[in-house]
């Protein structure tokens, strides 16, 4: 198993050589192991691994949250999902962001990483203000966002005074458009809003992708006559496979899950009229506002699946490394 | 805004290339996106800031420097706010150290039997360890809750603890520290051991202090999650007096008629980030190699 290129197995295996203690010291040695890992690993067993089974379990069922299982409705609670025009707008929001968030964030992460991995004076700077918006919490950053899209907001007056209004008009945007507010912008508006907070994270996971790639390569291409455009094309661009499998992988995971903006900008219902409707909102809502819990498990499972089968056919085309 | 993407990628040189004017031009590019970049970075936190010090009127108005330069917000938003402010800064930071310290405690002892202890399904645990990463929050959302209910954690004062439970130790962290591990040399365990040391003394007085780096790391990256986690506490805290500050935050918009009102949730925004951003400034490599740690591991 290799994740992000590498393997999980360490290089050497300490203790495989040297020490030579006979049974009765190695049998204390794994008695130890496991002292040391009881309740670490028992914290990640109930909470994590066997979460997914609870949660399963749950999903059969009409649960009571006083009383437990109820009646048993096999997958009743995941076509009920299913067929909830709710649920199919939440699923088709979380397609579209996707579809936007994550290219978008790749493409700028990359070329963040690409220039400032270049020797320039001030990179360092660079590196830290680029990451500087992702230390902020989601609840901060949002709300300073909605303030900044307002019909009154920053960024309206300033595409005013840039003069690019007219480039806005082309897609029927006005000069006091409401971003968060209008079902036709809110979700486009935390893309932008999540590319800007997410761009300086891919740009760090790009770097370390890039530190792997070795210089001759690039001087060989030199020697051979190829611009710059050509070698990032030609050969950084395939050589980054790993990190560009690696950066996807989260990207995509973040963008099922996407709650904190979409509660925060638009409340429990997305709002305005079901846009910023994410699946984890609709999770969360089953649960909490209609106390369906058998429902939000199901949701969960369901999320669940297409996260695991989507990571999977990125892996089938993303994740095998170049012959080199 | 979605523009820069595409020229920036031309400007890869690569380290070798070119030379003369289309060289210095080419420069000249560059320092003009980064600059253009990194503005796009700051500006928006320096007009919070500004917001924050302006008169309700003012709020539209596009200048950085207000005029006229007012404390009523900050004044309003401490007075006002409702838990007060002191309180959500006590609730993160009760929240924040908690899951530090159980971070570091649990995943230094979990890394360092992942690294260095021999037992057998040591490779298959730790796999384990790494698999939960791939399980998303959402999916934990109603078991957790329904368990914690069932606990009475999600009532009173224990619902510090369910929060604190749910985040206690994280499998980057684990795989940070087992990394730290992994590269200290053999022979120092094998000094103390022949000195008749057991395997806990050997880890706390030998190796762990050796591991200063990986623990900051942690204690960075888990600090400062926790300070601006929102999803744990909204599902497990029902009493507004235990929240912490994200929570507020958003309270004040959405029920605690700020909606418009935005000098002071600016400066409340403001107070909230301050901790991180001073944070950031003095352990801004820790940020980084946290980051980049989860960069490897998946």
């Amino acid at each position: 198993m290799t994740i992000g290129g590498r393997s999980l197995r360490p290089d050497r295996r300490p203790g495989s050589n040297a020490r030579s203690s006979g049974p009765p010291g190695r049998r204390s040695e794994a008695v130890a192991g496991y002292l040391f890992i009881a309740v670490p690993m028992a914290l990640f067993l109930v909470l994590f691994i066997g979460s997914i089974g609870y949660a399963g379990w749950i999903s059969l069922w009409d649960w009571n949250l006083r009383l437990g299982p109820e009646e048993f409705r096999g997958l009743d609670h995941y076509t009920r999902a299913l067929r909830d025009p709710t649920f199919q707008r939440a699923l088709s929001n979380a397609l579209w962001y996707a579809l936007l968030w994550i290219p978008l964030t790749m493409a700028l992460g990359l070329s963040l990483a690409v220039i400032v991995n270049q020797p320039l004076r001030g990179r360092t700077f660079f590196r830290a203000t680029f990451y500087f918006p992702a230390i902020a919490s989601s609840a901060a950053i949002t709300l300073l966002w909605i303030l900044l899209v307002a019909p009154d907001g920053l960024f309206n007056q300033a595409r005013e005074a840039m003069g690019l209004n007219p480039l806005f008009e082309l897609f029927g945007w006005g000069p006091k458009q409401n971003w968060m507010g209008d079902q036709r912008t809110a979700l486009l508006s935390v893309v932008v809003l999540n590319a800007w907070t997410t761009s300086g994270t891919f740009m760090l996971f790009y770097l370390a992708s890039l530190q792997g790639i070795p210089n001759d390569v690039y001087e060989a291409a030199a020697i051979d006559g190829a611009g710059p455009w050509q070698s990032f094309w030609r050969i950084t661009f395939p050589l980054l496979r790993p990190g560009h499998y690696f950066v996807a992988t989260v990207a995509l995971i973040g963008a099922l899950q996407l709650f904190d903006q979409a509660y925060i900008g638009g409340g429990v219902n997305g709002d305005p009229n079901n846009s910023l409707m994410s699946p984890v909102l609709y999770l969360y809502n089953s649960a909490f506002q209609q106390s369906d819990f058998s429902k939000a498990a199901a949701v969960g499972v369901i999320l669940f699946v297409i996260i695991l089968s989507a990571t999977l056919v990125q892996r089938h085309f993303l994740g095998r490394t170049p012959a080199s | 805004m979605t523009a820069p993407a595409a020229p920036v990628a031309r400007e890869r040189s690569a380290p070798v290339a070119g030379a003369g004017p289309g060289r210095r031009t080419r420069r000249v590019i560059v320092y003009a996106l980064l600059i253009g970049y990194g503005l796009l970075m700051l500006v928006p936190f320096a007009w919070s800031v500004s917001t924050s010090f302006k008169t309700l009127p003012d709020v539209n108005d596009v200048s950085f420097i207000p005029d006229p330069v007012t404390l009523d917000a900050w004044r309003y938003a401490w007075e006002t706010l409702d838990p007060p402010i002191p309180r959500l800064f006590l609730n993160s930071i009760i929240l924040s150290v908690a899951v530090m310290v159980t971070n570091l405690i649990l995943a230094s002892i979990a890394g360092y039997a992942f690294a260095r202890l021999r037992f057998p399904g040591r490779e298959a645990l730790f796999i384990v360890v790494l698999a939960t990463l791939m399980i998303p929050d959402q999916l934990r959302l109603v078991p957790i809750y329904v368990l914690f209910n069932g606990l009475g954690l999600t009532r009173g004062d224990l619902q510090y603890v369910a929060v604190v439970l749910v985040l206690a130790v994280s499998a980057t962290s684990v795989f940070l520290m087992r990394q730290a591990f992994l590269s200290m040399p053999v022979e120092l365990e094998e000094a103390a051991r022949i000195d008749g040391a057991g395997f806990f003394t050997t880890f706390r007085k030998v190796m762990l202090p050796l591991a200063g780096p990986a623990l900051a790391a942690v204690a960075i990256l888990q600090f400062q999650g926790t300070w601006n986690s929102f999803f744990w506490p909204l599902i497990l805290m029902r009493d507004r007096e235990n929240w912490p500050l994200p929570l507020g935050l958003v309270q004040f918009r959405l029920a605690g008629g700020f909606a418009t009102n935005w000098p002071p949730l600016m400066a409340a925004v403001v107070m909230a980030t301050i901790p991180i951003v001073v944070l950031y400034l003095f352990f801004q490599r820790y940020f980084v190699q946290g980051v980049a740690a989860s960069g490897v591991k998946g």
